[in-house]
């Protein structure tokens, strides 16, 4: 998916550049007598509508996509509780007690079945971001002080998942990280 | 002598400006070069240089759009020169003590000091405050300059001309807003709305700090907060480079002036809506955050850009093809400016996406994007005026050198510097690592060779610096 999206800005980009440069020859090679754009107005008209509605279809397939509704009407099949601190992850299948975080050994996920984690800071602000065992964010949420961000998703593909913290909390916070396996 | 001093005020402010910028590109090639593996720097030593490179470049693009619209302000109301040196001064004391809470007291909780971070305190105790001061010393300086703007244009225009409202009917009005004034208007009117949070921010922390933590505050409103006044005033300076764009670009190129028309109007009046509403796109993966602010944060982001980009490049398009023009230094860093503005802005809607930003949240993505519309938009909108300026009022005239040369770079070494974050951003990399897990096969090679461009376009810098600063360096030398 990513790679989709570099793709998309590439083309988009590329689009832009083109237009720009277009433009410029355009100009460049005018001569004395002003031709300008016809009908301006009328371009710029349609030129909005068209980036409207553009934008109109792109936020109306991609909102419904957005995590907060993800499988929202099923049950879990397995509840994770992730306290984040700096600079480490604790897992547990039990509510943790954020005086004495203990957490589980090694996680293990079943494949293709639900899975929540519902995720806390006991300090700072923090981020919990899955990737897959190719390297990939597959699913990502924030771990804040205060609050519980409840993340659900299916995982497709077994192997080892590593989760990196997203949202800078100091000096260690690049070697932060844990994992979990998917079976 | 006002016009005088502001003019020389206007000279300071270039020469500020570049030299902190070079500077603080120099912190940019050093972070990327240790993201590689080129260099060795402590990973506090790395996040105090990315605290400092990113709160230098944000606060000097804004004085540099402030700068620059107080001056050409100048040519339709009078301004304030106290307002404007008061502004300079308070900078000045508070870069001093922003770089001193950084580089010597090694504060390093990002530019966006995101509570309870700097509460966390991992460097020299006093650094800590320092740095909320100095943002607080700042924030003084810019809301009694922004006031003395807004209070000089209401002298002269009303609140309903100002903002142009009597262009959303009448097509010959009698009293005629120019665009500059509009444009000044809203982007100072959303100013002082990021500044007044910036103040709110600042009076929470500094009681949970002076109060010994008796007094705590709520990590989540904390977010909405800082963000309200991040995103806010990264976007508002943007508009500050527009509104000289307007003025400059027609009158650079040998064109007619640009008038305000009805849909200039209302494309300017729903970005000043909008723009504030966008900030909750940085709050996408808090999921406990309302849902439905999150949706506003979404169609917010969509909508803010349709109004600048339909009108703004629509405009400059318009004005450009099939149209002689006097091509120059300054408008040609204002075409390709827009372009890379138009850019980064395709790069940010992608990101302001929720689907998307759940895949690309806080990855190297968002540098890329921001970079895009700065290094390679809004500088470009203020080297423009800096040159335009010290070449107009400079008693050295004669031909501009290297022109093309310095816009090579500029281009290449901007487009590659960009690419490398882009291409970390589909990777997955993170953004704010002083340095990379192994497993991030491709990122230290990505990291090199964003240092390598961004070297290229530091040298693109320093030959445009080397003849605009002599330039406004003369100007402030003169005896007036
Ligand atoms: C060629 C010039 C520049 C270079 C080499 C450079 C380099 C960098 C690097 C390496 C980072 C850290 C990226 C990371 O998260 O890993 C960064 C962050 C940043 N840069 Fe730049 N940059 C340049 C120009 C600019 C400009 C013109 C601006 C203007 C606003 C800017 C604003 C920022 C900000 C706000 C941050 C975020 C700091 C933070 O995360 O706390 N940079 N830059
Ligand atoms: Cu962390």
């Amino acid at each position: 998916m990513q790679y989709a999206l570099l793709l998309l800005f590439l083309v988009l980009a590329a689009v832009i550049a083109l237009v720009f440069i277009i433009v410029y020859l355009s100009s460049a090679k005018s001569d004395d007598e002003l031709k300008g754009m016809a009908n301006p107005l009328q371009k710029r008209f349609w030129f909005l509508l068209i980036l409207f509605v553009c934008l109109g279809i792109f936020a109306f397939i991609t909102i419904p996509r957005s995590p907060y509704y993800l499988f929202a009407k099923e049950q879990p099949a397995k509840v994770v509780h992730v306290a984040a601190g700096q600079f480490f992850f604790t897992m547990s299948y039990k509510a943790i007690n954020p005086d004495k975080p203990e957490g589980e050994m090694t996680i293990e996920l079943p494949v293709n079945q639900l899975v929540e984690f519902r995720v806390t800071s006991l300090d700072v602000n923090h981020g919990f971001a899955i990737y897959s065992p190719s390297k990939q964010i597959v699913a990502q949420t924030q771990a804040m002080p205060g609050y519980v961000n409840v993340l659900r998703w299916k995982f497709k593909e077994p192997g080892t998942y590593t989760v990196h913290c997203l949202e800078y909390c100091g000096m260690a916070h690049q070697v932060m990280q844990t994992t979990f396996t998917v079976k | 002598m006002e016009a005088k001093g502001i003019k020389k005020n206007t000279a300071i402010w270039i020469l500020a400006v570049l030299v902190l910028f070079v500077l603080s590109i120099i912190l940019g090639i050093i972070m990327r070069l240790n993201q590689g593996g080129a260099v060795h720097l402590e990973p506090g030593t790395f996040y105090a240089d990315m605290t400092v490179h990113g709160i230098t470049m944000i606060g000097i693009w804004f004085v540099a759009g402030m700068a620059g619209v107080n001056f050409i302000m100048e040519r339709y109301v009078k301004t304030s020169y106290w307002a404007n040196t008061f502004a300079l001064v308070m900078t000045v004391i508070g870069v001093v003590m922003l770089w001193v809470s950084t580089l010597i007291g090694d504060f390093h909780a990002g530019w966006t000091f995101l509570y309870p971070l700097p509460f966390k305190i991992a460097w020299s105790a006093w650094a800590t405050p320092m740095f909320l001061w100095a943002l607080a010393v700042l924030g003084v300086g810019w809301l009694v300059w922004v006031l003395s703007l807004m209070a000089a244009l209401l002298k002269k225009y009303s609140i309903s001309q100002v903002f142009a409202w009597q262009h959303f009917r009448n097509k010959n009005p009698e009293v005629e807003t120019p665009p500059f004034v509009l444009i000044s208007m809203v982007s100072l009117l959303g100013v002082l709305t990021c500044l007044i949070a910036a103040v709110v921010l600042l009076v929470l922390l500094f009681a949970e700090y002076y109060s010994h933590g008796t007094f705590v505050n709520d990590a989540l409103l904390i977010k909405n907060l800082t963000y309200f006044f991040g995103h806010t005033i990264a976007n508002e300076m943007l508009y500050l480079g527009l509104a000289i764009i307007y003025e400059l670009f027609p009158e650079i190129s040998g064109r007619p002036k640009w008038k305000t028309t009805w849909y200039v109007a209302i494309a300017w009046n729903l970005t000043l809506f909008f723009v504030l509403l966008a900030f909750f796109h940085h709050l996408y993966m808090d999921f406990v955050q309302p849902q439905g602010l999150q949706i506003v944060g979404q169609l917010a982001s969509y909508l803010a850009s349709l109004p600048s980009a339909g009108v703004t490049v629509f405009s400059v398009i318009v004005a450009v093809y099939r149209t002689k023009i006097k091509w120059s230094l300054s408008n040609l860093l204002f075409f390709i400016g827009i372009a890379g503005w138009v850019i980064g802005g395709v790069g940010a809607v992608i990101d302001a996406t929720i689907s998307n930003n759940f895949l690309l949240h806080n990855t190297l993505w968002v540098p890329a994007h921001f970079h895009s519309y700065n290094a390679m938009g809004n500088v470009l909108f203020s080297l423009g005026f800096f040159h335009w300026f010290s070449v107009e009022y400079s008693k050295r005239k004669g031909q501009e050198r290297l022109s093309s040369l310095k816009l090579s770079f500029l281009l290449l070494g901007g487009i590659g510097f960009l690419a490398a974050f882009y291409v970390a951003g589909a990777e997955s990399i993170p953004r704010r690592y002083s340095s990379y897990p192994v497993e991030f096969t491709s990122a230290k090679l990505l990291a090199t060779l964003g240092a390598v461009f961004a070297t290229v376009y530091l040298i693109a810098i320093l030959l445009f610096f080397s003849s605009i600063f002599k330039r406004c360096l003369n100007m402030v030398l003169q005896r007036s």
